[in-house]
């Protein structure tokens, strides 16, 4: 992970032009839903913005700031959603994100990570998942009669909804099996992935149990990590290779379900029509790319040396879920304003640490959502579909729990 | 705290305590310096986010009984918004951010000072009306650029500067007394500036402030136009490859080369003359080429690959035609002046990026990459005149430039300038968009000389090309040369603002 002292010149850089607080121009549409950046859609200030969040961290790297009076609240309430970062993107070279992660690591350095935080980082610890369940439990929603493969090299990470959404662990075993996938399942041996430390800025205990995590996937010979969870895509992909080398690859349930769909290997029945909208996640969308570290020497006028890779959220999984969605017999889709690399965060990162924000990012991507006239709301991770779940307006459904139920019963025999 | 406590419960009683805060982190979102302008500004005592005109003339009249200044602030891109001295109240309008709005028929909307230009435009679109955005990026605020800019933008050909679509404004006063400028004083509506009622539209605005504000813009309505396309905007791909369209049989852009700026000239006066084109733009190559570019590197593959000699004098051109025939008469007439002026048609892979990134055409997008290269940038000149004067300038700064960009004070693009015709050439714009390395120690030091030597050129020519600064020596060199006008802004700011409390940049 870098530290604030690798990204002094992004600091030194920002000419505050705001392009991190609103849309890109591509997806202009209008008054409504311009808004980027959900911490400083609520708060307003300046402060609670990539732009803001830059300034601190200089006067934090400078010694100007102190921690104390709320300013790690203020660090703890951005969802760290990346918006602000690919917007910055369009148009320059700094690395927003990875300066907010800095500034949490400064913070976790400091001791002064918020309470819930740390009781989180302790369940990991202690329980290796967010919630301090037991452990043996993990997989107690696993059918008796269920049989994996031993000999794959393909593992399902199922990850730590399992406990409170295992529906959703279910409808990713039937797809796989409807497709023929030969998987296998880490059970014990699967531990959370750890998105909430090192996001947070828990960079020590992150590094330790992502260094674990790496180790039991070659322990049980995993080439190929699927996962439904797109904290845990994001962080296979793009958390990972910020502490350990990794020489697995990930695909999100979406990606082999489009790509079993395209080689006619599941089979969809009719049902009613439904008019759905999709939610992109932020940690399978633009912020999934595939971490690559850089290091070198920034030359005059920005010239990068060696040439950086950067990421823009370019190439995060769009198209996967879109398609699904198209293959499903009576299901239309309709996008909202805020879609793919510009997507609206959920709300449910800052859930923790700033309930009262998560939940009015939340209900404006609800009402987003309510805007498009679509009856639910899909989306590909667990944790998203938590937050975007309301008493009325559109219900919803996390994309395999749909694909499954839409599967043909002899497929899933 | 920076301020007494019962003075601060005053601004809380006021706005509530939610949108006001005096939280050292809190202000220091406000506080930091920026490449351009790399001093150490004063911190605000207490940020206020006030919702109406009634909570700004409340927040001002208590600047006041404080003797507490007041800076009306929207994104900060500028050094005027950043206090200069303790004991300054930074004013965000964000909350204040409604279409009041939007009459079709009489074509004009009324907007609250937050309304930025990605929010408007669209909305206006939808309706099949357009105003010209001024250069500043999508969120930029249109009453910011609309007031306190002098409103050049890159459609001004057919469009005229940006501040002339000003309509009407309200304004709370440097004293808190709400003032509304011209018809709108009569209860007449937002159809005119000037009157009937006070006219005092060059007061409130000034350029950069002048000397300090006149208070605090509350709203204003901007006049519109028919806009010639689609209501919907069309784009693909993903960031930063989105290409935008405006689908439409009778809107195209085109880019011509040129060997000189006469010709540049003498093309922008025929097109003119011909009232022909929606936009006309002679463009700086250095911010083309970031524009056409996703990173710095590549930037500078692409300049040194032959950019800067290929399209160094590259004159843009918008068609915008409501009908074949109009369009085919505008391109006819294109083709024709680009011919005798000695234009060369740039190849299809550079020429089509504009048509493939019509968002520029509508919100000035992309324009923010100028600030890749590190963020050392700054316009310069930014001044009007005929469109023969602005060239002559153009070419008078050959002579002197040199010393700058080869010596590597400046970056090396000496013909890094544009120049917009406005209303059909009656009428010019020049900025001199220079960049220079704010890695390298000392570099600020070459920028103020390019900057005092630029102006002083200026003056001995007899260029009317600088426009008068907010900096004292700015002012001194050039008042003279506009009738001392900021001397009678001084006496109207006195006049106005006995406190010295509105944004008191002197």
């Amino acid at each position: 992970m870098d530290k604030l002292s690798d990204l002094r010149f992004t600091m030194e850089s920002c000419n505050h032009c705001g392009q991190c607080k609103w849309i890109m121009p591509a997806k202009m549409h209008g008054w409504d839903f311009s808004e980027m950046c959900p911490i400083h859609a609520f708060y307003h200030f300046d402060a609670y913005s990539g732009q803001g969040l830059l300034n601190i961290a200089w006067e934090r790297l400078d010694g100007k700031l102190e921690y104390g009076d709320g300013l790690e609240d203020l660090i703890y309430s951005c969802t760290a959603c990346g918006a602000c970062d690919a917007c910055c993107k369009v148009v320059r070279d700094m690395e927003v994100l990875d300066t907010i992660y800095a500034l949490r690591a400064d913070c976790a350095e400091h001791g002064t990570l918020p309470a819930s935080l740390l009781e989180t980082a302790e369940k990991v610890q202690t329980s290796h998942n967010i919630y301090g369940l037991p452990h043996a439990e993990r997989f107690a929603w696993l059918p008796e009669d269920f049989e994996d493969d031993p000999d794959a090299d393909t593992a399902l990470f199922v990850g730590c909804s399992a406990y409170r959404q295992p529906e959703i662990a279910l409808s990713a075993i039937r797809i796989l099996k409807a497709g023929g996938v030969r998987f296998k399942l880490l059970r014990e041996d699967e531990w959370c992935c750890g998105a909430s430390l090192w996001r947070a800025g828990m960079v020590r205990e992150a590094g330790e149990l992502i260094r674990r995590n790496v180790e039991t996937f070659r322990a049980h010979g995993i080439k190929t990590v699927i996962t439904a969870c797109a904290e845990c895509f994001g962080s296979f992909r793009n958390g990972y290779p910020r502490f350990v080398e990794t020489d697995y690859e990930t695909l999100h349930i979406s990606q082999v379900a489009a790509q079993l769909l395209e080689d006619g290997k599941l089979h969809l029945r009719q049902a009613e029509p439904l008019v759905v909208t999709y939610h992109d996640p932020c940690m399978l969308g633009r912020l999934s790319e595939k971490y690559v570290h850089w290091q070198g020497e920034i030359r005059a006028y920005g010239l990068h040396v060696p040439e950086k890779q950067w990421r823009r959220g370019e190439h995060g999984v769009y198209d996967a879920p879109r398609k699904i969605l198209e293959a499903i017999p009576g299901v239309t889709l309709r996008e909202m304003v805020r879609n793919k690399e510009c997507n609206f965060c959920c709300g449910a990162p800052s859930a923790a640490t700033d309930p009262e924000l998560a939940r009015w990012t939340g209900e404006e991507r609800r009402r987003e959502a309510a805007a498009t006239g679509a009856e639910t709301i899909v989306s590909a991770c667990p944790f998203c579909r938590e937050a975007l779940d309301g008493d009325s307006g559109p219900d919803c459904v996390d994309l395999c729990v749909l694909l499954a139920r839409r599967l043909c019963e002899e497929d899933v025999q | 705290m920076r301020i007494a406590e019962h003075i601060y419960r005053e601004f809380a009683a006021v706005v509530g305590e939610r949108y006001i805060s005096d939280k050292e982190y809190i202000l220091a979102g406000d506080r930091a310096k920026t490449p351009e302008y790399p001093m150490e500004y004063h911190s605000a005592d207490i940020i206020v986010l006030p919702a109406s005109t009634q909570e700004v003339v409340e927040i001002v009249k208590l600047c006041n009984k404080h003797k507490l200044s007041f800076i009306p602030f929207m994104t900060g891109a500028l050094p005027y918004a950043y206090p200069n001295r303790d004991g300054t109240v930074i004013i965000h309008l964000k909350r204040m951010n409604r279409i009041l709005e939007i009459d079709e028929t009489d074509r004009y909307t009324v907007i609250e000072a937050g309304v930025r230009h990605i929010q408007l435009y669209p909305e206006l679109r939808k309706r099949g009306l357009c105003y010209p955005p001024a250069a500043v990026g999508p969120g930029g605020s249109v009453l910011a650029n609309m007031t306190s800019t002098d409103g050049s933008n890159h459609v001004q050909h057919g469009f005229s500067r940006a501040n002339r679509y000003l309509l009407g404004a309200e304004v709370v006063t440097p004293e808190g007394e709400v003032l509304r400028v011209g018809s709108l004083q009569g209860d007449a509506g937002w159809f005119c500036p000037d009157g009937p009622g006070p006219s005092l539209r060059g007061i409130i605005k000034g350029y950069s402030g002048t000397h300090g504000q006149f208070g605090v813009i509350t709203k204003i309505a901007v006049g519109l136009s028919a806009a010639n396309g689609p209501a919907e905007i069309r784009s693909e791909g993903i960031s930063p490859n989105h290409k935008v369209y405006m689908d439409h049989p009778y809107s195209r852009a085109y880019v011509f080369n040129y060997p000189h700026i006469q010709n540049v000239c003498d093309a922008m006066l025929a097109l003119g003359e011909a009232e022909v084109c929606s936009t006309v733009q002679k463009y700086f190559y250095l911010p083309l080429t970031l524009m056409m570019t996703n990173s710095a590197n590549e930037f500078w593959e692409k300049w040194e690959g032959g950019y800067k000699d290929t399209m160094n004098m590259p004159l843009v051109i918008h068609i915008a035609a409501r009908t074949q025939k109009e369009f085919e008469y505008e391109e006819k007439i294109l083709f024709e002046v680009a011919a005798e002026t000695g234009g060369e048609r740039l190849p299809p892979e550079l020429e089509n990026w504009w048509n493939e990134h019509m968002d520029y055409f509508m919100l000035v997008n992309r324009l923010q990459s100028v600030l890749r290269l590190g963020g050392g940038w700054m316009p310069n000149k930014i001044g009007a005149d005929s469109v023969q004067h602005m060239c002559d300038v153009a070419e008078a700064m050959g002579e002197y430039i040199h010393e700058y960009t080869d010596t590597g004070k400046i970056f090396n693009a000496p013909e890094s300038y544009q120049i917009i015709p406005m209303e059909y050439g009656h009428f010019a714009h020049i900025e001199v968009l220079f960049m220079w390395d704010r890695c390298k120690p000392g570099v600020m030091k070459g920028v103020g000389e390019f900057r005092a030597r630029s102006r002083q050129e200026d003056i001995d020519r007899h260029f009317h090309s600088e426009t008068p600064g907010s900096l004292m020596p700015a002012t001194m060199d050039l008042g003279p040369l506009y009738s001392n006008y900021h001397l009678w802004l001084q006496r109207l700011k006195q006049s106005f603002d006995p406190n010295n409390v509105s944004n008191p940049m002197m």
